[in-house]
């Protein structure tokens, strides 16, 4: 579903993302993970074809982001960790206009916008305008209008800031279920707990360069250890800054 | 080559459709809000746009009643050249208006991050955003242009279709500097090299200097032509050469709407179909270059200009502190870093260094003109213009850049809500900056072109008086109803500025301008005048200075109101 070649960014004279290669296939659940500037929200923007490679290429569902953006997006949904909704909306209407921007049927739209009302527990604010919203409301809503078009890739940036347990309890449910079902999902997290927990593979970034990317065993193996992922993570990145050099090359992609 | 075959792709959605009822419910829910729960401010703002149509309707008949008393003809030359004039200069304010809320709404707003990331073409979210911005900065146009040309058209006797193609005739208007500073927006956020943002400034710097030389010639010319009985009309309307051909807009407007005022139907009609058909032409270009350029100009925007510039302490800064060194050292620090963000964004300064190079440039063209025994304009009635209009200009700029500091802080508020210092003291330093910053450029403005227009230091002192009352009093007030009417959702200060409190604090302002130098300074500058013109050597009498303790007084209940409901409004803010 997600193929990155040789994938570089630069803002002016910092380069954020460096020779970046990553392969995930359908139906995975991949977290990515890394200190912050470490080029994580970059690629991210890359894969939503907000922002284009100065080197390389990114594709999704077989579509460059580039050359065939528009018909990427449909594939796609992305929750920002700063989830952006129309403040003189509600949340059905919301939603609404989410399934109609997809060229969702207007039967299908309709159940699918009863189904994920029920599935986030909207039910008490989603005929609010939504600038009353707290922000786990607002975090729910968008991850409802996230799903409410079936996409085929899930990107999801920081999705449990702001949910109350019960919440982040029912979201590790989901995404499971999602990937289950065979939608990618790509999450961007800080929690390493729940990307130990949730993720197939993970990879790990800094400095614009991939350190590891595998299961967690291939990770053990990376950094000759049997810790948990906080313990990888760490030995991973402060090795990798006394490197000149890309740590590895066998476990990326 | 892919290593996997495309999926498959979900129908094309409407997205004209789509976009037009996201707008109608925005519209629609945020209409109901303001009446369930925002019913006086929606009152208040429909009684300033009223006053602000009222205004103008006023000052259009009076300086057209002027005309018919000067026998002008209303459908003649020089009332088209002023036509060709007004419709140039607006254009040219839209072009750059239009353009610059265009870039921040295009590339800064969460909105277009968000439906950059949908399947929403570039092109339409382009339209939608052009849409917004040409609406928000065209309004201003439309109140003000419909009541002018009511004005003229009571004043100079028009048939009753005049009236109903007016609003079609402004409406395509906007669209044609909409449409340029669009394609030229995008162009330039896709094309320009590195550092944009000083080439952008200059560009602009050098369009807006070029445009007002010319436009302060013609106004020269107008002014020969009225007082010398019509001699150097000729030479005026040669000035127009350039906005009088067939491929200048404004002249299709000045055109369209001149036959209709003579009762030429077929004339009216042809030049308004120019109008719209050019702007809808150039529309679709525009939404044609968004569709090829927008993405890659987004990408562009968000990952360029980037360099370690290094950032530090500006003697200005030290400057600033050394005039508020009256403060106690934490609210001098507030001072210093409102300064500092005010002296990093060159937007802001450019255009008060622009109007105060025009300003002294006038004032000294006006002295060569009398000293040369020409007597065109009085030196009284040259400096009350300069007066006026510094403080116009002290209005506009307070309000662009005071009134929003309070809402600008926005989410961020808790920042400085949880320092050690007192809200009061926190609206406290946005009042000193405000009125120190303020002070320092209208005195410097008014005091330098009084003195190049050589006026009497009796004149100059009132003046230094009127206008310490005036920064004083704007900064009060800006800083008051900045704090008692905040917007802290919206981030954009220039859409602050046009919203509910904005307008409010403008018309306020205003108001309190024309009480000011009604007050203080009419009183002296119709006398001087009134001697000048009967030609007698009398002093004018000491009731003319009446005014200027019931104009301090007002200055002073401006500034302690304004501020105590402002401070009041801030202590009770929840963050």
């Amino acid at each position: 579903m997600i193929d990155i070649r040789g994938v570089s960014k630069s803002y002016g004279p910092k380069i954020a993302v460096q020779g970046l290669d990553l392969h995930v296939p359908a139906g995975e659940l991949f977290a990515f993970l890394g200190p912050n500037g470490a080029g994580k929200t970059t690629t991210i923007k890359m894969l939503c074809g907000l922002l284009f490679p100065t080197q390389g290429s990114v594709r999704v569902g077989g579509f460059d982001l580039f050359a065939d953006g528009d018909q990427a997006r449909t594939l796609i949904s992305y929750v920002p960790d700063q989830p952006f909704l129309y403040e003189k909306l509600t949340g059905r209407e919301f939603l609404q206009f989410t399934a109609d921007l997809y060229a969702m049927p207007s039967g299908k739209a309709s159940d699918k916008i009863d189904e994920v009302i029920e599935l986030f527990h909207l039910d008490d604010f989603v005929d609010d305008l939504t600038e009353r919203y707290s922000h786990g409301m607002r975090q729910r809503t968008v991850f409802a209008a996230a799903l409410v078009h079936e996409p085929k890739l899930l990107i999801a940036d920081e999705p449990t800031v702001g949910l109350d347990p019960k919440s982040i309890r029912e979201l590790k449910t989901l995404l499971r279920r999602l990937a289950a079902s065979g939608t990618t999902v790509f999450l961007s997290t800080h929690t390493l707990d729940i990307a130990q927990e949730l993720a197939d593979r993970i990879g790990i970034i800094d400095h614009g360069r991939l350190l590891g990317c595998g299961t967690m065993r291939d990770l053990q193996k990376l950094a000759s250890s049997d810790g948990n992922l906080e313990d990888l993570f760490l030995k991973i990145t402060e090795e990798a800054a006394t490197e000149p050099e890309p740590a590895v090359s066998g476990l990326v992609g | 080559m892919t290593a996997e075959l495309p999926a498959q792709l979900p129908g094309l959605a409407d997205q004209a459709g789509v976009f037009r009822r996201l707008r109608t419910r925005l519209l629609r829910n945020g209409l109901r809000v303001a009446l369930d729960h925002g019913r006086t401010r929606l009152i208040t703002m429909l009684a300033s746009s009223v006053f602000v149509f009222a205004f103008t309707f006023a000052v259009g008949l009076y300086l057209f009643t002027q005309l018919a008393k000067a026998n002008v003809p209303f459908k003649g030359a020089i009332v088209e050249a002023l036509f060709d004039l007004m419709f140039f200069t607006l254009g040219s304010m839209l072009v750059f208006s239009t353009g610059l809320i265009l870039f921040a709404s295009l590339f800064n707003s969460p909105e277009s991050r968000y439906l950059l990331c949908s399947p929403a073409r570039a092109d339409r979210i382009f339209a939608t955003k052009f849409q917004a911005a040409v609406a928000f900065s065209s309004w201003g146009f439309v109140i003000l242009g419909i009541p002018v040309f009511l004005a003229f058209g009571i004043v100079s006797g028009v048939p009753w279709y005049f009236y109903a193609l007016l609003p079609a005739f402004l409406l395509g208007y906007v669209l044609l500097p909409g449409s340029v500073s669009a394609t030229l927006c995008l162009l330039l956020a896709r094309y320009m090299p590195q550092n944009r943002k000083q080439v952008l400034i200059v560009v602009a710097l050098v369009m807006v200097v070029v445009a007002s030389i010319w436009m302060y010639r013609v106004g020269i010319g107008l002014k020969k032509t009225f007082n010398t009985g019509g001699r150097e009309l000729d030479e005026l309307i040669g000035r127009f050469d350039m906005l009088r051909s067939g491929f200048a807009p404004s002249h299709w407007m000045t055109r369209g709407v001149m036959a209709a005022a003579r009762d030429d139907l077929r004339g009216a009609l042809i030049p308004l179909a120019q109008v719209w058909s050019n702007g809808l032409v150039l529309y679709v270009l525009a939404a044609w270059v968004a569709r090829r350029v927008y993405r890659t100009a987004y990408d562009r925007i968000a990952g360029g200009g980037r360099g370690k510039k290094v950032y530090g302490t500006h003697f200005l800064d030290r400057v600033m502190e050394t005039l508020v060194f009256y403060l106690d050292k934490r609210t001098r620090v507030l001072v210093v870093k409102d300064f500092r963000t005010f002296r990093r964004d060159p937007t802001q300064w450019a255009v008060l260094i622009l109007f105060g190079i025009l300003m002294l440039f006038g004032a000294s063209n006006f002295r060569q003109y009398y000293s040369a025994g020409l007597a065109v304009m009085d030196r009284y009635a040259v400096s009350l213009m300069n007066l006026s209009g510094t403080a116009i200009m002290l209005c506009a700029g307070l309000s662009r850049f005071v009134f929003p500091l309070i809402s600008l802080e926005g989410r961020k508020f808790w920042v400085l809500g949880l320092t050690p210092l007192s809200r009061d003291q926190i609206l406290w330093g946005k009042f000193v900056f405000a009125a120190t910053g303020a002070l320092v450029i209208g005195e410097l403005l008014i005091l330098v072109s009084d003195a190049l227009l050589g006026l009497p230091w009796q004149g100059m002192l009132l003046h230094a008086i009127i206008m310490a009352v005036v920064a004083v009093g704007l900064a009060g007030l800006n800083v008051g109803l900045g704090a008692y009417l905040p917007t802290f959702k919206e981030t954009d200060p220039s859409k602050i500025v046009v919203g509910f409190g904005g307008t409010v604090n403008m018309v306020a302002g205003l108001g309190f301008l024309v009480m000011i130098i009604g007050l203080m300074a009419v009183p002296l500058h119709t006398a001087q005048l009134a001697r000048g013109a009967a030609n007698v050597d009398k002093a004018v009498s000491l009731w003319v200075y009446a005014g200027v303790p019931i104009g301090v007084l007002l200055g002073v209940v401006a500034v302690v109101l304004s501020l105590r409901f402002g401070a009041r409004s801030l202590r009770g803010m929840e963050f």
